[in-house]
């Protein structure tokens, strides 16, 4: 009888830890969105992508990107991209509008026949830009649409992480389940790893650099690689601004064609 | 005079002999456990050959894959309905699961990208995610599919029967085990879809697989005809193991010494033993020198020596031929052939040291009762074959001049035969008709583009030039002319992907289905195509400075001949519209090409060499140019006639075919030495007593015999070889049957008649 009451309280315990466990896992995720995705009411970059092959040639994209919170963190943004190379899309702009519980909407401009156009964006995991992030990547995954358990603590390049695995409710996604290491500080993911359907680790993202800006922690160069391809993409932030008054009404058509040189320079 | 000593030395020490013999193989047996394999027919060529490593680079460049296996759908109703969609769609699932599959890169119905407008939304994104609800849907994705040049005849037939998933394979996966997954991952899906697994990586890894098992089955089946063969001929179960013996003592050193050298066994080693087996044969003229001693004689030792005698020469000669038949192969350029040649090559020459030690030590054993039962029939005069072999002689002594002028006639219908002889190669042709991978091909073929893959690449002298309306124009030319070839069934290009963006943006007007007009249209067309699409769509047809530009050639045949048509036509185009760009071709069709000529000129080579080297030996062997160009003429008869055949029956001139040239001459020639060496000893014996004519029929009728005896023993344990399932197998059976039994029979009608019409010039010292 003793035996039975001692394994009860046992399992409940267990059960009880879990459930924290997994509550605690939800609660990273969403620090860690906010930190790394929501930071700031407004935020101004000048970004450089550099994509390498396996044998190390490249192809380099440039371009400005502004962003919008129009709620509360994990809630609606806007982007706005401007591109400066490869040098024949210069003046190329492209516009997102990000609901979180929705698709997105996206445009884009292409100057050279002065049209805009909307893109269709049913598909998250395709590639940002012929790059190895994904749109996904870039302006972050509903937290709703994984179910996130929190495996372990340990310190990875110096920094005490939770490790939290992330499996996909749907098995749509392009991967099984991806692990990620979030500073407890910052909250930044300092590295994210992706395994493919066989269960073999094959998409690996990590914070080369992470430097305050106007007291908030931003990572500043990260790198994407593939492992399979050996294509890997680097993506190196500079002159970044936060909370310096982008306007809602640059998010549109009309700016698209003529973005005001303050804004994209 | 010592390998007379050799012989008597085991003569009086059979036992010794004959121990030492199976410790030599034993220790060569110690080999066979570090056995290592290599079933792929493309290591054939060297990693550092030249067409290896401009392919790597053409691979690496663009983002390509070596091997892609094309698994082909069809349904006679149409395949764009739910059920065979959902199958599309589970069968796509599992296969990128399969280790060695790129799943990144397989392109199918559910993964390969559209460039769609809906209203005035532009979309990039897989063709079919989901498997479409209701008609509407269905009919919206027929017509999708039928409007975009990039997917018909590609993964959609015009009758809509047929759709593909192309898969293409990691380095170094091997095709015929994804190729064997695949086939089990359909096996799940019953209905009235069928399946057809095709592609070169299959038709290549199937073949070598196949080639090793049957090697494995056939040595065996060959020993143990040639074993109920010679018993036939023989009567006694003794002296077909006393045949059979060395035979497998050749073989089990030959192949020990290639594994102890550290060689795997490739698929042309793994031919070795069929011919070594065949090539023991040469000692079944001491068996039948040693029957016709022994029933003159009725001395057992007395026998064997005297056997030796009279054979040992022409059989040191015979042995050294094919020995310099095989060993020709190794100015080959190829590894496995060169180590085929070295090997075959260390074998006979064995054999030639086992038939004056071991063959006559097992001699001893025999019953003397035995022999004397078994030898009564062996009378010149009295026995049925040697009677046969009598009438067949006289023929050519009696009427030279005719006999003669039906050759000269026969040579001249070969002349003209050789003359339409057809250098092809085509590995998919190597599996028999009914097969499942041919059966799998010809479907694919006929449905779609084709399952041969060529690259076309075109390269600019700067940066950014593939980007230019002119580039793309004249990329878009080279396309048409391209497939104005019968066999080419589809091209695409970067081009293609340009003119598709360029009609999506513009309201899906057909009009826009072109080349745009500026430089900025395209560069930013080609982003916007980026922006969404996967980074290989692009990478596989432009590389990353727009300087190099991916042609892809879709060929409905493996034809070697169709890949050659392919560069010229490319030639014709580049020299009719000049412009700073250079063509070159790559992918797996163009290395079949190089790959079948290098072989092909190799084997040539060979050929040639043996060709002069076994003239050299003639002249040795005989002392005299005049013999050794009498000797000759069987075997140029022997291999113009059968040439002459291949070129009649429109049969190509293919790899396994050019290797067989290089062989057969060392062997062909061995019966023509056997002959006139034996015509001379016997002239040398009667000292000149008896007329030549009568030499001559004495010749045909007594070695003769062991001539036939041979031949059918060698023919029969090649027989086998035409029951194959692989058809290289049945050519190299068919061939060596009939060039053995050719050349016999050239051996016993014509050199008689040739000799006794030169008699005055031949004879004119003597």
């Amino acid at each position: 009888m003793k035996r039975i009451w001692a394994i009860t309280m046992m399992t409940i315990c267990l059960l009880a830890a879990t459930e924290a466990f997994a509550a605690s896992a939800m609660e990273v995720m969403k620090n860690s969105q906010a930190a790394f995705l929501y930071q700031g009411k407004d935020f101004k970059v000048r970004v450089l992508m550099r994509l390498v092959s396996r044998d190390g040639r490249e192809r380099i994209r440039e371009m400005t990107m502004l962003r919008i919170n129009t709620g509360e963190a994990g809630g609606d943004q806007k982007y706005f991209i401007y591109f400066f190379k490869p040098a024949d899309v210069k003046d190329m702009t492209f516009m997102v509008h990000k609901y979180p519980a929705r698709d997105d909407d996206r445009w884009i401009f292409v100057p050279a026949i002065n049209m805009v156009r909307r893109i269709a964006a049913q598909d998250k995991r395709s590639s940002f830009v012929g790059s190895d992030f994904t749109y996904e990547d870039v302006s972050g995954r509903d937290i709703e649409d994984d179910a996130h358990e929190l495996l372990r603590e340990e310190s990875s390049n110096g920094r005490d992480c939770f490790v939290v695995k992330s499996t996909p409710r749907a098995g749509d996604a392009d991967y099984l389940h991806r692990l990620s290491w979030i500073d407890k500080t910052t909250f930044l993911p300092v590295k994210e790893e992706y395994y493919d359907q066989k269960g073999e680790l094959y998409r690996l993202f990590t914070a080369e650099e992470i430097k305050e800006v106007d007291g908030l922690p931003t990572i500043t160069r990260r790198m994407m690689k593939n492992l399979q391809s050996g294509h890997a993409t680097e993506v190196t932030y500079t002159r970044v601004e936060y909370n310096i008054g982008i306007e809602d009404a640059l998010f549109s058509e009309r700016f698209m064609r003529q973005p005001p040189k303050k804004w994209t320079e | 005079m010592r390998k007379f000593s050799l012989v008597e030395f085991s003569v009086d020490h059979p036992r010794l002999v004959v121990a030492l013999a199976v410790i030599v193989t034993l220790l060569f047996m110690t080999q066979f456990p570090k056995i290592t394999t290599d079933t792929n027919p493309k290591n054939m060529l060297p990693a550092t050959s030249d067409v290896r490593v401009s392919n790597d680079e053409v691979e690496k460049t663009f983002g390509l894959y070596e091997d892609t296996i094309v698994l082909g759908i069809v349904n006679e109703k149409g395949i764009l309905n739910r059920t065979t969609l959902g199958r599309i769609q589970r069968i796509t699932n599992e296969v990128v699961r399969i280790k060695g599959v790129a799943a990144r890169d397989v392109a199918g119905f559910t993964t390969i990208d559209n460039v769609t407008a809906e209203g005035d939304t532009l979309r990039v994104a897989p063709l079919m995610a989901k498997v479409p609800e209701g008609a509407a849907g269905i009919e919206r994705l027929r017509k999708t599919l039928h409007e975009n040049h990039l997917f018909v005849d590609r993964i959609i037939s015009k009758d809509d029967t047929t759709t593909a998933i192309y898969v293409p394979l990691e380095k170094d996966a091997n095709g015929k085990e994804i190729a064997d997954r695949i086939r089990e991952i359909v096996k799940f899906e019953q209905g009235e879809e069928r399946y057809h697994v095709a592609g070169d990586p299959v038709a290549r890894d199937t073949f070598g697989a196949e080639m090793f098992k049957l090697m494995g089955i056939f040595s065996p089946i060959a020993g143990m005809i040639m074993f109920a063969v010679s018993f036939f001929m023989f009567r006694s179960l003794f002296l077909s193991a006393s045949i059979m013996a060395p035979a497998m003592m050749i073989i089990i050193c030959s192949m020990g010494l290639l594994i102890g050298l550290g060689f795997p066994v490739h698929i042309m080693s793994s031919m070795a033993p069929v011919f070594l087996m065949a090539i023991a044969t040469d000692s079944i003229h001491i068996f039948n020198e040693f029957y016709f001693r022994f029933h003159e004689k009725h001395d057992k030792k007395a026998a064997i020596l005297e056997t030796m005698r009279a054979v040992g020469k022409p059989l040191i000669y015979t042995d050294i031929t094919t020995a310099v038949g095989f060993a020709s192969l190794m100015l080959a350029n190829i590894i496995p052939v060169k180590v085929f040649g070295f090997g075959v090559a260390f074998g006979t020459m064995l054999l030639l040291l086992l038939s004056f030690c071991l063959i006559p030590a097992l001699l001893t054993f025999i019953r003397v009762d035995k022999v004397e039962r078994l030898t009564a029939a062996e009378e010149t005069a009295t026995s049925k074959t040697s009677r046969f072999l009598m009438i067949l002689g006289r023929v050519g002594v009696r009427r030279p001049g005719a006999t003669i002028l039906t050759g000269v006639v026969l040579v001249l219908l070969a002349v003209l035969g050789v003359s339409r002889i057809h250098v092809n190669n085509n590995m998919v042709e190597w599996f028999k008709a009914g097969s499942d991978i041919r059966g799998a091909d010809q479907a694919l073929n006929a449905a779609l583009g084709g399952t041969s893959l060529a690259y076309v690449v075109a390269q600019a002298q700067e940066d950014d030039f593939m980007k230019s309306p002119e580039a793309m124009r004249y990329l878009e030319g080279l396309q048409r002319h391209l497939e104005k070839l019968p066999m080419v069934g589809k091209t695409f290009s970067v081009v293609d992907y340009v003119k598709r963006i360029n009609r999506v943006l513009h309201d899906d007007d057909p009009a826009f289905d072109a080349v745009p007009e500026t430089k900025e249209m395209i560069g930013q067309y080609i982003f916007l195509f980026s922006m969404s699409a996967k980074p290989s769509d692009l990478d596989n047809v432009v590389d990353y400075p727009f300087r190099k530009a991916n042609i892809w050639v879709q060929m409905k045949t493996w034809d070697v001949q169709a890949t050659r048509d392919l560069i010229k036509a490319m030639d014709e185009y580049a020299l009719a519209h000049p412009m700073p760009i250079t063509l070159k071709p790559a992918g797996t069709a163009y290395f079949n090409l190089v790959w079948n000529d290098e072989v092909l000129w190799d084997m040539v080579k060979g050929f040639l060499a043996a060709l002069v080297m076994v003239f050299v030996i003639l002249i040795f062997n005989f002392r005299s140019v005049k013999w050794a160009m009498v000797s000759y003429v069987p075997l140029l008869f022997t291999i113009l006639l059968l040439y002459g055949v291949i070129g009649f029956m429109g049969k190509d001139f293919d790899m396994p075919i050019s290797v067989l040239s290089c062989l057969s001459l060392g062997m062909a020639v061995d019966f023509a030495i056997h002959f006139v060496s034996r015509l001379q000893l016997r002239r040398a014996e009667t000292g000149g007593a008896e007329p030549l004519a009568d030499s001559l029929v004495w010749t045909a009728a007594r070695p003769g015999k062991g001539i036939l005896r041979n031949a059918i023993l060698f023919a029969a344990a090649f027989s086998v070889m035409i029951f194959a399932p692989l058809t290289p197998y049945v050519t190299v059976g068919a061939f060596i049957v009939s060039m053995m039994l050719l050349s016999a029979v050239m051996t016993i009608i014509y050199l008689p008649a040739l000799i006794i019409l030169l008699q005055n010039w031949l004879f004119k010292e003597v």
